[in-house]
């Protein structure tokens, strides 16, 4: 593990240095508050466990930990201070100063090493923290099976780009798709396969997407995708080319390899004005009603009230079947 | 050995036995000694209270590191002496401290010619 050892005092610095490069630590080294309050503040691969001395230049130990401690967007860090000042005001100012620990000079080599294998033991528990809630947090907002975005994190995402769309005069584009026939999937082949289906059509249209856009699973086989910030005159090429991502080769599977197909419906939000979320997603949904009814495996286009009509592509219905 | 001024017994147990590093912390004080003495001693002379009581703070941390008790104390009586105001106990405390370090540093300084590596 990495540890910063901030000392000014060349003697202490260079005694510490080499016990904890003996006990089989990555060693960093400063010798003022400010060098410390830089390594401690690394965006990236910053020591963790810190032994801080109380008085240093430019920033003392205390002030250092305090710095650390207002920073929140960062993992753990545990502070020792270090310190021949014993007095319990001193001991309850370092401690409150956000100092997790403290150990008075001159230390005694076994306790300095017990007290940081202690840090060790809470930097540990942190981390299994952080990742136990990290897995909460992936759980509470995607898809258990298909790991896409769920419905409820696919639909704020769905409102927070029509309101950016709107403020920035931008377009977002709604592309909601359906696998069709995809009960006889799942009579056919069981349910193991359907879920094989879904994952691998999940996978297809995560890759056919640039890397900020949104794809959730919507309901069952339905799946909802989000194109931020969209050219209006390419969002329907672009939902076209997702379907065509998805039937150009067959779906690998325990029953054999599967051709499955998926109909579209597009709505390009430019083209609505500042119409409700609610009533985009009828409307989206009712294109990809028509896409169903003029044969699947195409892409319609929803298109607002004075011109209604659900436009297909030249293209994308040639290979529906 | 109970007016040595450095414990060397608990010196190396703090290194773990390393008569290498013990000489290279030697070598350490003996370099930063005298400048750090001469400010101190010019801090005293112009009773300037927290420069003294930050030298010699951070002298009875370096001393307390070679297990220097004694010189150690005399530093921390001095930094007492800075932070309560005792100015006329300064030119005192910095006398018996000056005496206890230099006693510290010849018994490093045996240990170093002694001890010297090949």
């Amino acid at each position: 593990m990495k540890i910063l050892i901030a000392d000014d005092d060349p003697l202490s610095r260079r005694l510490l240095e080499k016990t904890l490069l003996r006990a089989a630590y990555e060693v960093v080294s400063v010798a003022d508050g400010r060098q410390a309050l830089t390594s401690l503040t690394e965006p990236e691969d910053a020591p963790r466990l810190a032994l801080l001395d109380w008085m240093m230049p430019e920033l003392d130990g205390p002030s250092v930990c305090r710095a650390v401690r207002q920073r929140h967007n960062q993992g753990y860090a545990y502070l020792i201070l270090l310190t021949s000042r014993e007095s319990k005001e001193d001991v309850v100012a370092g401690l409150e100063s956000g100092a997790d620990d403290y150990l008075i000079k001159p230390f005694n080599i076994d306790e300095l090493k017990a007290r940081l294998r202690c840090g060790e033991r809470i930097l540990e528990l942190e981390d299994r923290l952080v990742e136990a809630r990290e897995e909460m947090r992936f759980k509470a907002t995607h898809d258990d099976l298909t790991s896409l975005w769920n419905r409820g994190v696919i639909m704020d995402l769905l409102a927070r780009e029509l309101a950016r769309s709107q403020r920035e005069n931008g377009s977002t584009v709604l592309i909601l798709g359906d696998i069709d026939h995809f009960k006889a999937v799942n009579d056919t082949h069981g349910h193991l396969v359907g879920d094989q289906v879904l994952r691998e059509v999940s996978r297809r249209m995560l890759h056919s997407v640039r890397s900020y856009d949104f794809v959730g699973r919507y309901g069952g086989e339905e799946f909802l995708i989000v194109l931020n910030n969209c050219n209006p005159d390419y969002g329907f090429k672009r939902a076209d080319e997702i379907r065509t991502s998805i039937n150009d080769r067959p779906i690998q599977t325990d029953a054999g390899p599967l051709r499955i197909t998926m109909s579209f419906g597009v709505l390009v939000s430019r083209d609505w004005g500042s119409r409700p979320t609610d009533e985009l997603l009828r409307e989206v949904d009712a294109a990809l009603y028509a896409a169903k009814a003029s044969g699947r495996n195409c892409t319609m286009l929803a298109k607002p009230p004075q011109d209604r009509e659900f436009v297909p592509a030249e293209h994308s219905v040639a290979d529906s079947h | 050995m109970s007016n040595s001024a450095i414990n060397f017994q608990e010196l190396l147990d703090r290194v773990d036995n390393d008569r290498q590093l013990l000489y290279e912390l030697f070598s350490i004080f003996k370099d930063e000694f005298p400048g750090n003495l001469a400010r101190l001693r010019d801090a005293v002379t112009r009773g300037e209270l927290k420069e003294i009581a930050k030298l010699s703070h951070t002298f009875k941390g370096t001393l307390g590191n070679l297990a220097a008790a004694q010189a150690m104390n005399s530093a921390a009586h001095l930094e007492q002496a800075a932070r309560i105001g005792q100015a006329a106990q300064l030119s005192a405390a910095f006398a018996d401290f000056e005496r206890d370090a230099n006693s510290t540093l010849t018994e490093l300084e045996t240990y170093m010619a002694e001890a010297r590596p090949a």
